[in-house]
């Protein structure tokens, strides 16, 4: 009986060990977080456009097709390596991209799309990362799928590549399911 | 051993006079109501800085963390409680960015865990102390 008891400790631990060890061994990114956001209405909020001369209102012009909004700023690296990505999403049929120009300067990113091509129907500006927090954003880029109904369904943190971009298209098109 | 006792208390001495010095709010943050900045920044000693995830927005200089204070101040200047401002930003981070983590049923293990492991460590020492006392008499 008492050596019994004794062993129950060892067992303990051996599975807290093999829990310690499955979580270090696994492919995950510990810094990475699940967006509270997902399978919530969009945010309420009203932004200026880099574009055009009419405030973006939300949720009102999210009830139309699938959006992906990106938060993006030409002070990011990652988000330049996106930039093609989103171009070849901009393609993509029933699908808009909006842009948020998070932390930065309009007439820069005015020139940055001009340069690079513009795969936005909308850019809205964010200079004092207020759109930004109420997104829960933490790190550029990235970008959130909302669906037709204007409910956020997916939050990718860090930029679209090549490795991941089959798997991002696959989303887009899940979430009208 | 004295030496190493000694190293280690001046050790300690100095890294704490590290963390006491490594506060990031900048001067031009402040509010000019003593009052209302000391609770600013009881709040933000509580928030997570999403960026460096181990550190609170208080001691954070990752900008992300200032904006947060910002909003922080913005919020006390209109007049909303802490407990408002600590429910504004767990409804966009999550809970994850609230240094104490709130007891809610996703968190009960959490808190009732500890006990529970402290528990079963009691009783099984006073379980083995009552055997090997029993074991003394017999002999």
């Amino acid at each position: 009986m008492k050596k019994k008891i004794l062993i129950f400790p060892i067992i303990l631990f051996l599975l807290i060990l093999l829990a310690f060890f499955y979580l270090l061994i696994i492919d995950r990114n510990p810094s990475e977080l699940p967006s509270v956001l997902i399978n919530k209405k969009v945010p309420e909020f009203e932004a200026k456009s880099l574009l055009e001369n009419k405030n973006f209102i939300s949720p009102d012009e999210f009830r139309n097709e699938t959006t992906l909004v990106n938060f993006f700023a030409t002070w990011c690296k990652p988000c330049f390596d996106e930039h093609r990505y989103l171009k070849k999403l901009s393609n993509e049929k029933g699908l808009t991209i909006i842009g948020i120009n998070y932390k930065d300067d309009s007439k820069r990113a005015f020139k940055w799309l001009k340069k690079l091509g513009n795969p936005y129907s909308n850019v809205l500006l964010d200079p004092n990362a207020r759109l930004g927090i109420d997104w829960g954003v933490y790190g550029l880029p990235e970008t959130f799928i909302v669906n037709s109904n204007g409910v956020i369904k997916y939050r990718l943190v860090g930029p679209i590549t090549k490795k991941n971009y089959d798997a991002f298209v696959l989303k887009v098109k899940e979430v009208e399911k | 051993m004295q030496k190493i006792l000694l190293a280690i208390l001046v050790y300690l001495m100095t890294s704490q006079i590290v963390t006491i010095n490594c506060y990031s709010v900048e001067p031009d943050e402040f509010l000019q109501n003593p009052k209302k900045e000391l609770r600013v920044r009881n709040i933000s000693k509580n928030v997570r800085c999403l960026v460096c995830q181990n550190q609170s927005i208080d001691e954070s200089s990752a900008p992300l963390a200032k904006d947060l204070r910002i909003l922080i101040r913005k919020k006390i200047e209109h007049g909303n409680s802490d407990e408002e401002i600590y429910n504004f930003l767990a409804e966009r981070y999550g809970d994850f960015i609230l240094l104490n983590p709130p007891f809610k049923i996703s968190t009960l293990f959490l808190w009732i865990l500890p006990f529970v492991f402290l528990a079963i460590g009691i009783s099984v020492i006073f379980l083995h102390n009552n055997k090997s006392r029993k074991l003394d008499y017999n002999k």
